[in-house]
């Protein structure tokens, strides 16, 4: 346990060291990309993990996030770092409405439902050019303007090390936060539901109310990395909405391990600089490339360790240690 | 109103290929319970066969219909075998969301290979038909349409009759009704899943040609379909074939009443509107008989 602490500790250590050692702006970049999916697939977790429901609709608490902080900050000033929580708390309240239906269902229908929720959002998002004053622009998206300087009032920073340190900042805290809810009473709840929904029913677990909860913490921090990367990248689209990029998501946290506590970021390491180089190196023609690779590891894992990368690697580990001690 | 009309038997005609393409996926899914996000994908891969085999060959689509429907069977067949059947294999019971992100992941694989292969134009064929109308009693019917859904409705029939006259067909629907059951009375029941398949691809492959002379191709012309499919697929009621038909009819209905005086965005949130609202109120579809 203490090992697994002191592991942990010096993960961190690296990671805050990483912008000083690694001054390449194009790396810094990748790295805060990398963060930000390890973020969001971390928020998927909680309910696609924890509690076992594979939601194919995330993307549409990311889209909530990144639509409420912009519009809040371009029409109003408000500040994103306060948008961020609006957003969260929106995101919250909307995941109520979507979950109270799609949770009377399970398996195949479960994620069909979600996957309708999406593209119901994406279909209004990319259809609205106009809601009162606000002026969402449709299918073109939304462009920030940038405004000089490191300012934490407009979260927009000239260097790339501020984001760094944030997305850092929010990554530690859902992992902690993740830790806590595994721990708690409710975590096992949640993990009877997982395991099975009638046995936790018949004990007398109220699993659509845990179920909806787990929802809302998920959808609360998966909107705000919305904020996040509309400050990031400075540009938002109704592509944020897409099912594709909640396949995305659900596909680093399932490489990595569900419901495992670093799967995610270890799915985020492996993946996003996968979709990174591809980009660079590949992009404009072969932008499909990306994507073929993606879908030969999603069919490859799947294939042969279904439960991800982490449940084998941690066996590995223990034996290891075992050895030793 | 002749508006009105035109465009309600415009939707019936669409409605009657949707619904075709969702008894193929509605065999699979009733049967093996498996969800298979790659079926946009094979319905591609059908149709650029068609478009190449007419553009290289000049070959009618509805000869190489026959084509598209052979080798979407191997397809089909060979595509349960090597990827599927294991994991069922392995974990005993369908597994359904391994199934789901397998399938997802061989979608993006063939997708973006053709979007490798073919680039991403809009591409359409000009057919001795493509653009040409009847005239029925002062209305105007798209003849490629009407012959699309006419030999659909006729491959629905045939497909019924296979599942109830013959001894494969019969093994089918007792390994769709219980699996267990159908395995003590010496049905192999992976052979079942991959003929299943097969017969889907099949589906599809026709389907796919059917379509060929009035719609265009493109790498990602299957996504159009798919999610529709689940949609009708659950609305007309798991396995069924005439609900499946059905429920492909008013969707295409729906659809093509609401682009002429609604907005055709809006009219595709409506579907997945609907598609929730059922899953809800009434999860057996409108002829389904019992949810597993």
């Amino acid at each position: 346990m203490s090992w697994n602490r002191t592991l942990f500790a010096l993960a961190v250590l690296a990671a805050v060291l990483f912008p000083l050692v690694v001054r390449d702006p194009y790396f810094l970049h990748a790295a805060i990309t990398v963060l930000l999916f390890a973020f969001l697939a971390s928020s998927w977790n909680i309910i696609g993990g924890l509690a076992g429901q594979h939601s194919f609709g995330h993307s549409v608490f990311l889209g909530i996030g990144a639509y409420v902080s912009t519009i809040l900050f371009i029409y109003w000033n408000v500040p994103p770092f306060l948008g961020m929580i609006i957003g969260g708390i929106i995101a919250a309240i909307a995941s109520i409405g979507i979950g109270y239906p799609c949770f009377k269902l399970r398996g195949p229908y479960f994620a069909l439902s979600t996957l309708a929720f999406t593209e119901i959002f994406r279909i209004i998002a990319t259809t609205t050019e106009q809601v009162g004053p606000v002026d969402l622009k449709g299918a073109a998206g939304i462009l920030i303007s940038f405004r000089p300087g490191n300012s934490f009032v407009n979260f927009q920073f000239a260097e790339k090390a501020y984001y760094y340190y944030i997305i850092l900042a929010m990554l530690i805290l859902i992992l902690f936060i993740h830790n806590w809810i595994e721990k708690s009473r409710w975590g096992l709840y949640l993990a009877a539901i997982r395991d099975n929904e009638d046995a936790a029913r018949s004990i007398g677990i109220n699993a659509r109310r845990f179920k909806i909860l787990a929802l809302m913490i998920s959808a609360f921090f998966g909107a705000m990395a919305g904020t996040f990367y509309a400050q990031f990248f400075l540009y938002i689209e109704p592509i944020l909405f897409s099912s594709a990029l909640s396949i995305e998501i659900l596909l680093i946290a399932i490489v990595g391990g569900a419901g495992t506590l670093m799967g995610p970021f270890l799915g985020s390491l492996i993946l996003t600089p996968i979709s990174e180089l591809t980009r660079t190196y590949l992009g404009g023609t072969y932008a499909g490339v990306q994507l073929i690779i993606y879908g030969g590891i999603l069919v490859a894992v799947m294939m042969f360790a279904p439960q991800g990368i982490i449940p084998p690697l941690a066996k590995r580990y223990r034996m290891l240690f075992e050895r030793r001690a | 109103m002749i508006g009105f009309i035109e465009a309600t038997i415009s939707g019936i005609l669409m409605g009657g290929l949707y619904g075709f393409i969702a008894v193929s996926l509605s065999l699979i899914f009733g049967v093996a319970k498996i969800v298979n996000f790659a079926h946009g994908a094979l319905f591609m891969v059908a149709m650029f066969l068609v478009y190449w085999i007419l553009v290289l060959l000049k070959v009618d689509p509805y000869l190489s219909s026959l084509i598209a429907a052979g080798f979407l069977f191997f397809f089909g067949y060979f595509f349960q075998r090597f990827f599927i059947e294991p994991i069922l294999r392995r974990e005993k019971e369908t597994a359904p969301l391994t199934v789901i992100l397998l399938t997802s992941g061989l979608m993006m694989i063939i997708e973006n290979v053709a979007l490798l292969l073919f680039g991403a134009d809009y591409r359409t064929v000009k057919t001795g038909y493509t653009g040409k109308v009847w005239e029925i009693a002062g209305l105007f019917i798209a003849q490629p349409r009407m012959i699309g859904f006419v030999l659909s409705l006729i491959l629905i029939l045939l497909l019924g009759l296979y599942l109830r006259k013959t001894n494969l067909g019969r093994a089918i629907r007792a390994t769709s009704q219980d699996r267990e059951a159908a395995r003590l009375m010496g049905i192999d029941d992976y052979r079942v899943y991959k003929i299943t398949f097969g017969v889907g691809g099949i589906m599809l492959g026709f389907a796919a040609a059917f379509l060929v002379p009035f719609y265009f191709v493109h790498p990602a012309v299957g996504e159009l379909f798919v999610l529709k499919s689940f949609v009708i697929v659950v609305l007309g009621g798991l396995g069924s074939i005439t609900g499946a038909f059905l429920a492909g009819i008013i969707v295409g209905i729906i659809e093509s009443l609401g682009a002429q005086f609604i907005n055709s965005a809006l009219v595709e949130s409506l579907i997945f509107i609907i598609f929730i609202g059922c899953l809800v109120v009434k999860p057996t579809g409108l002829l389904g008989k019992q949810r597993e």
